[in-house]
């Protein structure tokens, strides 16, 4: 595909989701997810998210309406949302499970890869994501024929071959280029995600000490990936001008939740409706954990956010 | 079956006559990490946007093929039937136009304008818009200015097939509407105004930096490009006119010939016969659109475009690229020639 917000929008539809129905997701996460569901022509509706930043399963039983097509969840930072919860509620009302796994190749959620629950598993290669490429790009995972080739055609102009067409497709093919770069990297995706996590580790260990900073729980039966590393702050944007004026790349993934962005508007949410996702983009911070990043380099943020604290 | 000796397009020569270029270029960008929107992408579109003559040029990760792309934006596709030069006819499209009418999209195909002054006089009296599919003309004129300058937006290809190409799928949008560009902008990456906010939902499709830089470096070149497509396309004129049906340059318009089309009541043989002296052809294409499995559902069959079905049984693409050397375009002249002059013809179904 040629990104990840393409696999999901071709994901959804080669699924037949169309204008009038409804796809349940996270408002806590990239605005791919909910581009690819509004311009597939459906409705988002927004289940809050749980303590470890991920659709709360508990809450998306009662968005199920008789519009509902599917499930979108997200595994954002690299982690599993809690799947088997998901694909029981999927099970019982007949709903599609499509997965923004963007965040989280080579994961693992109780010994299953996200991405292989549902139907189809939607990945990036964008150039800032664990396993990535020189410029956009994406693939979508399944274990359904049936997607595989309308997928296969959605993606080529729906030709069948050169000549004829089967259906009105659209253009989204990953570039040579960029496959010969991804299957160059997939050989050293098993030594990037294993800095990745170690990396976390360090970071989780040392700042579990800092009062002002709050790690969030983690399940050791569940091997995240860490695409971003992700932590809730105390006075949160003081201390990002402060790491960043101190040379440090802290970011926020993001400041505003989906459903108060102004193209939500149409959805007719509001500020109190999610209050978790509205909580965690108000006090998370996201601090560089890519495999290049030396200890050195974390002790050096570390000592950063302890100064930080110590005056504030 | 020979191997071929003439290929219908050749990727890999073409790459080797701005290898170097390139591949510091490539490197350049690649050491910096510096892939999406970037200043390379501005650059091209500043070069493209002042090539074509409009004010803005965007940048976009592909082009949809013309029906696909107004069906994947919830419309219907009405088809009007084609001229001798493969475009759409003027006046057939005021008969096809309804109360839902919203926009006409002109093709440029094989490198030739369609005929813009009365398209655009048909837009202006009905309140249509124009979107130019370009795909297939980048710097072909029509009375001294270029395509995908006319409508509100020119819509251009960088496939690898293209006369501009990258080394993968990519494309451009020409507009000189302030309004009709910045909603482009925001659309082709995901509808964010900044970094962190989004003013209406939208999608992902952005030249990568790679491919710009490569656009930018062909810049240089593609005029003498354009040039010695016309050159090798009169040379096929001069000497197959009496054979085949040859395209025929209107006088309003400075082709570009992204394909060399030829018309023959005998094209499948033809073909063999090139196949057999290693010369590769193409048809572009055997089946309208309208016939294709997907038109049934609008409700078109066979009869409907008589112009466009008869032209899809007789066409037949010459090799057409600018490395393509004075002897090889000679050998497919002789190849034609040798089809129509020898008594081949008559004892090729044996």
């Amino acid at each position: 595909m040629g990104s990840g917000t393409d696999a999901l929008f071709l994901s959804l539809k080669a699924l037949g989701i169309k204008e009038g129905d409804e796809v349940i997701t996270t408002p806590y996460t990239f605005f791919a997810t909910i581009g690819a569901i509004a311009t597939a022509g459906a409705k988002p509706v927004f289940a809050d998210i749980g303590e470890d930043y991920n659709i709360n399963a508990d809450l998306i039983e009662q968005c199920v309406t008789d519009k509902t097509k599917a499930i979108l969840p997200v595994h954002w930072a690299g982690l599993s949302c809690d799947m088997y919860k998901i694909m029981n509620i999927a099970e019982k009302y007949s709903l599609h499970v499509v997965e923004d796994a963007c965040h989280a190749l080579n994961a693992k959620y109780k010994g299953k890869s996200p991405g292989t629950f549902g139907i189809a598993g939607c990945f990036s290669l964008h150039p800032l994501k664990n396993l990535n490429v020189w410029g956009d790009g994406g693939f979508v995972v399944t274990d359904s024929q049936e997607m595989h080739d309308k997928l296969v055609l959605l993606r080529n102009h729906g030709l069948i071959n050169r000549d004829e067409c089967a259906l009105y497709g659209y253009n989204s093919r990953l570039d040579s280029i960029h496959a010969i770069v991804a299957n160059h990297l997939l050989k050293k995706l098993d030594h990037i995600t294993n800095s990745r996590i170690g990396n976390a580790k360090f970071f989780d260990k040392e700042l579990a000490k800092i009062p002002g900073i709050s790690v969030p729980p983690r399940d050791s039966s569940i091997k995240q990936v860490f695409h971003i590393y992700v932590v809730r702050a105390k006075n949160r944007d003081k201390l990002q001008r402060y790491l960043v004026q101190n040379g440090i790349d802290a970011k926020v993934h993001y400041p505003i939740p989906m459903h108060l962005q102004p193209a939500a508007r149409e959805l007719n949410y509001k500020e109190g409706d999610f209050p978790a996702a509205e909580t965690t983009c108000k006090s998370i911070i996201s601090l560089p954990v890519h495999e290049f990043i030396t200890r050195e380099q974390q002790e050096y943020i570390i000592k950063k956010i302890r100064g930080f604290y110590d005056e504030n | 079956m020979m191997k071929t000796k003439i290929k219908f397009i050749d990727l890999g020569t073409h790459y080797k006559s701005i290898r170097g270029e390139i591949l510091e270029k490539f490197d350049e960008i690649s050491s910096r990490g510096d892939y999406i929107l970037t200043e390379e992408l501005e650059k091209f579109e500043k070069n493209i946007s002042n090539y074509c003559g409009t004010k803005y040029a965007a940048g976009v990760g592909n082009c949809i093929a013309t029906a696909g792309a107004i069906v994947a934006s919830g419309a219907r596709p009405v088809f009007a039937d084609v001229r001798n030069d493969y475009n759409i006819d003027p006046e057939i499209i005021e008969k096809t136009i309804t109360k839902k009418t919203k926009a006409i999209i002109p093709v440029h195909l094989t490198g030739r304008s369609a005929d813009m002054t009365k398209i655009m006089e048909i837009a202006q009296k009905r309140g249509l818009a124009v979107i130019e599919d370009a795909a297939q003309s980048i710097g072909a004129g029509y009375k001294n200015k270029r395509v995908g300058s006319f409508g509100i937006a020119g819509c251009f290809s960088l496939h690898p097939l293209k006369n501009l190409h990258a080394h993968g799928d990519g494309g451009l949008i020409t507009t000189s509407d302030d309004a009709f560009y910045e909603k482009l902008l925001k659309l082709r990456n995901h509808g964010l105004k900044n970094r962190d906010e989004c003013e209406l939902w939208g999608y992902n499709s952005r030249l990568d930096a790679i491919q710009a830089a490569i656009g930018n470096i062909k810049m240089k070149y593609i005029d003498k490009w354009a040039q010695r497509r016309r050159e090798i396309a009169s040379m096929y004129k001069e000497s197959l006119a009496e054979f085949a049906e040859m395209p025929e340059d209107k006088e309003y318009e400075e082709p570009v010939y992204h394909t060399f089309v030829i018309q023959s009541d005998n094209r499948d043989e033809l073909r063999r016969y090139l196949a057999e002296r290693g010369i590769e052809t193409k048809i572009h294409y055997p089946i309208p659109i309208h016939l294709q499995q997907p038109a049934k559902a609008l409700g078109y069959k066979k009869g409907d475009f008589p112009a466009a079905e008869a032209q899809a049984k007789k066409i037949l693409s010459l090799p057409i690229y600018p490395e393509l050397s004075n002897k090889q375009v000679e050998e497919v002249i002789n190849g034609v020639k040798s089809f129509y002059i020898g008594t081949h013809r008559n004892n090729s179904l044996f």
